[in-house]
């Protein structure tokens, strides 16, 4: 194909402002096993991106098992029978066995965590804490693991898509989704089809257990080894009290190493199934061509016995305001919560428009906090609503000389204004005018832009909301604005995070630690 | 499905014969093996730079990409200065002036009312100033497009920079210091340029809360005039427009300017590396940032296609690489593995591997990173490795070009750092070039660049638990760099200078 501007199509919308122009031409498909397709046919780019989403993420979870939706996307690129191995019934035979020698260091995981209780090691990871017989079986496992790299192709599932011109391969793990993502060349749609419908059908877990320890680096990584990763976390905990979001997606540490493959396998029967699942194309393809396709491809796979369950457990309202109140190495500042409603709740428009009139350098927060009072030297309004329930966050930085207070009580003053006075018109409008351009920014990123769109609204909920919420948006007023307000920003129904920089003389900084500001 | 298990009745075992069929024949189409599929033809040209360059009578080259499919404009003007032309003494300075020139009021308008009005017509007016270019862009709905290019001109001609803005930047700029040390990737980042480069080289001259006081409004106001004039701009320019039209408005844009700036100097490059050897910076975190410093090339080095030839293969093609491979897939000691050969634009640009690993297994990770640089060099990378990575070069070529902004934003770029007058054909023929390397090439700049003895080894973490490595690979830092291992002490966040520990 050769590259061509699309200046055809282009000339028939140049001038025409119409809410059509703006919509995301999705077809909508069912194939014969549940699994649900969606094709947006666009030219220009010779490309196709190609995702799909699993409906399970970590709110699908339960203690024990936190992080394994996310350990589980990992492994989902480790291969098939036939993809990532020379020899499959040999690489059946010792995954087998791996797992025997795993069950008897299972047991002795548990004696490990025995001795923890009684006081008498401090860490079950630290290898100096290990048992004799568990390090005669680390031993075992690793010559299983040798034995298991004589056959192993290595990342040949990446080497394939690689080969064929495919690049930005990825997927990520949420509390709602879990979904996959790569962008191909647009005369390898086929190639597409063969690789995700042969990893959905018949993936193995090999390298699983080093998999774990990649998750738990992945873990440092982005939690352990920041400056406010744990008070983040620790903070979601406080907020969440009966619902799955009080747990991170990534895991907690002392369920990382637990999880095993057996719970994998469970976890892929249940949650993995077609009819659980969304495939979405974005690009350069015939939408007829590519449905027979996918037709031809996934529906070898065989419906699930059974449908995921409902995640039942509705977050409890909170009796009290919940207040944290940490140290870290990081400037003074506040994060506040408050809980709203989820994904598609007709005031998730008012809230989205709430966020957006407190944000940005001509919002409320900016001039209240920053510009006004001079209490802050950042500040940031976010509306949050997930798939099974929702929250508002509100926060900044206190300027040196200010408080975490000071800000608190000035974005509160700010809120305050939106439950008691309506809005101005001209301020609606400037809102309202900047998400109206934003649907025509989303349609210029390229296919792989509007692919995690679309990826994004079909996880949380229903990708119609790619084009219901525009006008959903333009209709919100002023008195919306109010009663919305006055619904969820109360006392009782808010978290506050107060994060104060550590004194600490090794890492510290003397200099940087603010004059005032300590509470 | 079941119903394929009903002996029972005559009919339904026919039905579900022939569903077995049908089905037995769609998996028959479906080959067990994804080399067997065939696909059809791909042929792709890149756009032709000259198709889309116009050098405007009043001084910038521009590249014009129209596209109408959405009523969107997006222009970015690309500036000849940077960090590299502030003062000794007013670092800091290209910051400041970068964020004020769009966020400090024009003649007509005070920075409130310019930001008021722009966010009504839901308009992106922004500016910035990098290390060895500035950018100015604007983003609108092109019914705006005259209201926007009059406000451009008077931002790009007559800042106002308020005082009142000015005072606020400051002090968000020293607050934000003081943050200096508190990620260890942050520390990772500046230490590692340092280490590549040399205290004195004009890319770790930071603002410290000295240089950053001592700026005042006549400093923005002189730099801007040095260096913000038509000769100086190349301009970018996507969306909803006639071609013909946009050049003259372009033209009316850049013409008559009020002031005389100066012509754009050349980025210096002398720099000096540090020794080889272990550097240490001790951080209180439960996972060591390491970075691996070897000499590297410009771009325009005859070694460059070997070289990312072989980077691929080392650690820059993610999954396929023998990083990932080796200390991620294999060992389970890091989430990222990575190498990475840039080829610098005006010298060159070290290559660089890197990782994070808990504190205890730093020293061995780091082990296994110099030992596949060894292999690299050893002996002969397989067939399979070097076309996986040729192939992830030249399959994903037009990927460069995916979007109407990338075509002019690519075709500016390397106007502006002068390949498209010294390598008109560089895009025409990359992938030719990538296609001809050599397993032996690959292990000849192997050989040439990678040398484990001689590597600069950064390490940002908890030094006491890193010192006592893991007891089933017990290798000590320094063992890995002949012996050699200097703490780097952290730096007072507003004086940069080293704490005493």
């Amino acid at each position: 194909m050769i590259y061509r501007p699309v200046l055809i199509v282009a000339a028939l919308i140049a001038f025409a402002f119409s809410a059509a122009a703006q919509k995301v031409p999705v077809t909508e498909k069912t194939l014969s096993n549940g699994m649900k397709l969606l094709l947006v046919q666009r030219d220009g780019e010779p490309t196709v991106s190609g995702g799909w989403v699993a409906h399970v993420g970590s709110s699908n979870e339960r203690p024990g098992i936190t992080g394994i939706a996310h350990l589980f996307e990992h492994m989902m690129f480790k291969g098939t029978p036939t993809i990532g191995t020379k020899d499959e019934s040999k690489d059946r035979e010792i995954i087998a066995d791996q797992e025997r020698v795993r069950e008897e260091m299972r047991r002795e995981e548990a004696k490990l965590r025995a001795a923890i209780r009684r006081g008498e090691i401090d860490d079950l990871l630290k290898p100096e804490n290990k048992s004799a017989r568990y390090k005669e079986l680390e031993a075992e496992f690793k010559k299983l693991v040798d034995a298991q790299r004589e056959i192993l192709v290595k990342n040949e599932f990446d080497r394939i898509y690689t080969t064929g011109g495919a690049s930005g391969m990825n997927a990520f793990t949420s509390d709602d989704m879990t979904a996959y993502f790569i962008d191909v060349p647009a005369n390898k749609l086929e190639l597409w089809m063969w690789m995700e419908s042969e990893r959905i059908h018949r993936p193995v877990f090999r390298e699983f257990y080093a998999e774990r320890d990649v998750v738990f680096e992945e873990r440092r990584m982005r939690t352990e080894a920041t400056p406010t990763g744990r008070l983040s976390e620790s903070f979601q905990a406080m907020v969440w009290e009966s619902h799955p979001y009080s747990w991170p997606t990534v895991g907690w540490p002392s369920d990382i190493p637990a999880i095993s493959k057996a719970q994998a396998d469970e976890f892929y029967k249940l949650y993995y199934a077609p009819q659980n699942l969304t495939l979405i194309l974005v690009g350069d393809f015939k939408a007829g061509t590519a449905a027979a396709m996918a037709e031809k491809y996934f529906s070898r796979i065989p419906r699930g016995p059974a449908d995921a369950p409902d995640v039942v457990t509705l977050e409890i309202k909170q009796p009290a305001e919940k207040r944290m109140t940490g140290e870290a190495d990081a400037n003074p500042q506040v994060d506040i919560a408050w809980h709203t409603v989820p994904f598609g709740h007709p005031d998730s428009s008012v809230l989205r428009v709430i966020g957006q009139l407190l944000s940005t350098r001509t919002g409320r927060l900016y001039k209240g906090l920053v510009l006004g009072r001079g209490v802050a030297t950042e500040a940031y309004a976010q509306p949050s609503s997930q798939k099974w329930a929702g929250l508002f966050y509100a926060g900044g930085e206190a300027k040196d000389g200010s408080t975490p207070a000071q800000v608190e009580q000035a974005i509160y003053e700010e809120l305050d204004r939106l439950k008691t006075e309506e809005v101005p018109a001209q301020e609606l409008q400037k809102v309202k005018n900047n998400f109206a351009a934003s649907e025509y920014r989303r349609l210029a990123g390229g296919n792989h832009a509007l692919l995690m769109q679309l990826i994004q609204n079909e996880g949380l909920g229903d990708w119609r909301e790619i084009n219901t919420a525009g006008s959903r948006i333009q209709a919100v007023t002023a008195a919306d604005i109010q009663r919305v307000a006055k619904k969820y920003f109360t006392k009782e129904q808010r978290n506050v995070l107060t994060v104060t920089r550590k004194p600490d003389a090794k890492d510290g900084a003397p200099s940087a630690a603010p004059k005032k500001g300590k509470k | 499905m079941t119903y394929c298990n009903m002996t029972s009745a005559l009919r339904p075992i026919g039905l579900a014969a022939l569903l077995l069929t049908a089905l037995a024949t769609f998996a028959a189409d479906i080959p067990d093996r994804p080399e067997k599929l065939t696909f059809p033809p791909l042929t792709y040209e890149p756009p032709n730079a000259a198709d889309f360059r116009v050098a405007l009578k009043s001084g910038p080259v521009a590249y014009l990409v129209p596209d109408r499919e959405l009523p969107l404009i997006n222009l970015v003007i690309t500036v000849r200065t940077g960090d590299y032309v502030v003062p000794a003494g007013k670092e800091g300075l290209g910051e400041l002036v970068g964020y004020l020139l769009s966020k400090g009021g024009i003649k007509s308008k005070s920075a409130e009312e310019l930001d008021e009005r722009l966010a009504f017509l839901a308009a992106n007016l922004n500016s910035q100033i990098g290390d060895t270019s500035g950018s100015v862009s604007l983003n609108l709905l092109s019914k705006d497009l005259d209201e926007g290019l009059a406000l451009l001109r008077e931002v790009l001609t007559e800042p106002r920079w308020q005082d009142d803005k000015l005072k606020l930047r400051k002090q968000q700029t020293l607050q934000s210091m003081a943050q200096r040390n508190d990620d260890s990737a942050g520390i990772e980042f500046r230490e590692r340029r340092v280490l590549a480069y040399g205290e004195k080289f004009w890319l770790n001259q930071l603002p410290t809360k000295a240089s950053v006081e001592g700026i005042t409004r006549d400093d923005l106001a002189a730099f801007h005039r040095d260096w913000f004039h038509p000769a100086n701009f190349i301009v970018a320019v996507n969306g909803d427009f006639d071609r013909d039209a946009m050049v003259k408005k372009l033209e009316a844009l850049f013409a008559k300017w009020p002031f005389k700036g100066k012509p754009a100097r050349p980025v210096p490059g002398d720099y000096a590396m540090a020794k080889p050897g272990a550097y240490l910076t001790d951080k209180d975190v439960p996972q060591g940032r390491v970075s691996i410093l070897l000499p590297g090339i410009r771009r325009d080095d005859p070694d460059y296609f070997p070289l990312i030839v072989m980077n691929d293969i080392l650690g820059g093609g993610g999954f396929t690489s023998r990083l990932v491979n080796r200390v991620r897939s294999d060992e389970g000691l890091a989430y990222s593995a990575f190498s990475v050969v840039q080829g610098g634009v005006y010298y060159p640009q070290p290559l660089i591997a890197g990782f994070q690993s808990k504190s205890r297994t730093v020293a061995y990770a780091a082990s296994l990173v110099l030992d596949e640089m060894q292999k690299m060099a050893a002996a002969p990378v397989t067939a399979e490795e070097l076309n996986t990575a040729k192939k992830s070069y030249i399959e994903t070529f037009p990927r460069n070009f995916a979007t109407k902004q990338q075509v002019a934003g690519t075709l500016a770029g390397d106007e502006f750092t002068g390949r498209y007058q010294s390598d008109p054909g560089y895009f025409k023929t990359f992938r030719a070039k990538v296609d001809a390397v050599t397993a032996a090439d690959v292990q000849r700049v192997a050989k040439k660049y990678l040398k484990p003895g001689e590597v600069v080894l950064q390490v940002v973490g908890d030094k006491r638990e890193i010192s006592l490595g893991y007891p089933s690979h017990p290798v000590k830092l320094e063992e890995l760099t002949g012996g050699k291992l200097t703490e780097l002490p952290l730096r007072d966040p507003m004086t940069l200078k080293p704490v005493k520990q």
